[in-house]
């Protein structure tokens, strides 16, 4: 493999590994019974991150993404390994995270104020500044004029914004994103990425990203981990030296294009590799029909 | 919503029917049926009264409406029928939930729902009178049972059929039981849940007023028993009428619950 150069350009970016971690993954492995045996989805993963600090994970379709993401936002149980949060190991949903979440997952029963305040009223705060805070965040993903409009009634790029003003009005230290952007265009995703670079930055939060969309990962990340094809393993954990802050327009720089080929090369054995995994599936059950 | 701005066009017919083609022949089924009805009414083919002529029609329900033992029946009608669509409601409410909730119970129980549901509910009524005795209590028992089981059911399948991605957002925000069951259970329900009381409300007007029929001394369906068994056809019609009516307006208040928000779902 061809050593790439990756000079760090910022000399203050912080050194992950020298700080107290703030989330700890420590060699999860996660299985799933299914009618074809025993599938392992996500195996012996681990991960370390620092406070503030900015993680994209990335890995062909079906590797365990969202798997390892429930598991973190502890929403699985019945897995090995253990994860911790500022030291103390996660059993259930922490208080500290917050997910955004792949599927569709606005309450149609709510208008897009009342979906983007819901975390506000679980944790009981006055009416007045719930609707407040929700207000602002609904503005911030671009959806002021449509507070009373129910889901049903937007696009599906526009509820996506709306689970993700609604996760982030609830202004949680880690933040856990699967695929946040998937529903949405090129143009409204980078626009996207920066309001939610920018929050984080202001708020200092811990970020998990999942994604495959690799431009997605380096314009954002400070580091990004690469897994593997089924079973999930962590394939290599790649440093983004590029300066902070960063706006969507780093996307032309040299810089920026040598990350995603690098990337982009590891990832393309393993999607290859994942995509043949389907195909002779596909063939073994024609065979035995 | 229905406003077309700034475009003004011709929305009058030029030559000016004024009813659309299905509003008109569902006049003209109603003005058919009333005149065959007048019709066979005058014409003395059936024996004696069977077929009332309109205008008596008209005048016992005008009779009925204006006597006021007709609303002491028509109170212990939906005093019994309000009750029991309380406990079977309730009930039927709890019970979906567990078998919706827990894969373990709804294989162990839920089969006998679905044997149960369909039988007729009447077989049980000598025993709820004997029970209950033949006051209200046994019409509020054959009510109660009739609408238990639509609405365990749709309640149980209900559940099942929620997204389940709204249930891990509700507990990754960490709301606790209550808040789980009245945000998101519920409300993600609706659709089922008022299906089933609508379903419920349809059997326990009938497991009552088949009690009512069958043994009692109060209720409109002791009303329409006793206009029976003194053959007088206006009343009994009059009161098939009243009651047609009032088992419409339910539904319809009903349904409301649950259409409200029709247009906002997904
Ligand atoms: N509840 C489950 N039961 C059985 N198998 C499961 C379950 N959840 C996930 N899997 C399997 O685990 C593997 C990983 O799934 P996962 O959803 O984590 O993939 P992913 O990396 O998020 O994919 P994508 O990028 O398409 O979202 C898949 O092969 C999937 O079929
Ligand atoms: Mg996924």
């Amino acid at each position: 493999m061809p050593a790439v150069p990756f000079e760090r350009i910022d000399a203050n970016a912080p050194k992950t590994a020298r700080r107290d971690p703030i989330l700890v993954v420590d060699d999860i492995v996660k299985r799933f019974e299914t009618p074809d045996g025993v599938l392992t989805a996500v195996d012996h993963v681990s991960l370390s991150i620092a406070p503030g600090e900015f993680v994209g994970v990335i890995g062909p379709s079906g590797c365990g993404k969202s798997t390892l993401f429930n598991v973190i936002g502890g929403l699985l149980d019945g897995y090995e390994g253990t994860v911790r949060v500022a030291g103390e190991r996660v059993r259930g949903p922490h208080p500290a995270v917050g997910m955004i979440f792949q599927e569709e997952s606005t309450f149609p029963w709510r208008n897009v104020i009342d979906n983007v305040a819901f975390p506000l009223e679980i944790a009981g705060l006055p009416k007045a500044e719930r609707y407040e805070r929700a207000r602002r965040f609904v503005k911030l993903v671009g959806l002021d004029g449509f507070e009373r409009r129910y889901p049903a009634e937007l696009s599906g790029g526009m509820r996506q914004r709306v689970s993700m003003a609604r996760t982030l009005a609830a202004q949680p230290k880690i933040l856990l994103m699967d695929e946040p952007f998937a529903a949405l265009d090129e143009q409204t995703r980078l626009l996207l990425g920066d309001k939610v670079l920018q929050i984080q930055q202001q708020l200092k939060q811990t970020t998990l990203l999942i994604t495959h969309n690799i431009t997605e990962a380096v314009q954002l990340s400070d580091r990004i981990v690469v897994m593997t094809y089924r079973p999930g393993k962590v394939k290599r954990v790649v440093e983004i030296s590029l300066p902070r802050p960063r706006s969507s327009e780093i996307v032309s720089s040299e810089a920026f294009g040598r990350y995603v080929a690098q990337i982009w090369s590891d990832l393309r054995e393993e999607a290859s590799r994942g995509l043949d995994d389907e195909e002779s599936r596909k063939l073994r059950e024609a065979d035995t029909r | 919503m229905a406003q077309t701005g700034g475009l003004t066009l011709p929305t009058a017919k030029p030559w000016g029917l004024p009813l659309r083609p299905v509003t008109a022949l569902r006049v003209a089924i109603i003005v058919a049926v009333v005149v065959l009805w007048e019709a066979l009414s005058a014409s003395g083919w059936l024996y004696r009264d069977v077929v009332p002529s309109l205008l008596a029609i008209g005048q016992a329900v005008y009779a009925t409406l204006s006597d006021p033992t007709f609303y002491f029946h028509l109170g212990t009608t939906a005093y019994e029928i309000g009750i029991a669509l309380l406990i079977g409601g309730l009930s039927g409410l709890a019970v979906g939930l567990l078998l919706g909730g827990s894969k373990f119970m709804s294989r162990a129980y839920e089969a006998y729902l679905y044997y149960l549901g369909p039988c007729p509910k009447i077989i049980f009524f000598p025993l709820m009178i004997m029970w209950f005795g033949v006051g209200p209590g046994s019409k509020v028992a054959m009510g109660a049972i009739s609408c238990f089981f639509p609405v365990a059911l749709n309640v149980a399948g209900g559940m099942r059929e929620i997204d389940k991605v709204l249930i891990r957002v509700g507990k990754s925000f960490r709301a606790n039981t209550w808040q789980m069951v009245t945000k998101i259970y519920l409300p993600a329900m609706r659709h089922p849940v008022i299906n089933g009381v609508r379903l419920g409300l349809g059997v326990a007007l009938i497991g009552t007023l088949l009690a009512e029929t069958k043994l009692s001394n109060r209720g409109i369906g002791f009303l329409v028993i006793q206009a029976y068994s003194i053959f007088n056809m206006p009343q009994m019609y009059a009161l098939l009428i009243i009651l047609f009516v009032i088992s419409i307006g339910a539904n319809t208040v009903i349904g409301r619950f649950g259409g409200l928000d029709e247009i906002r779902r997904s």
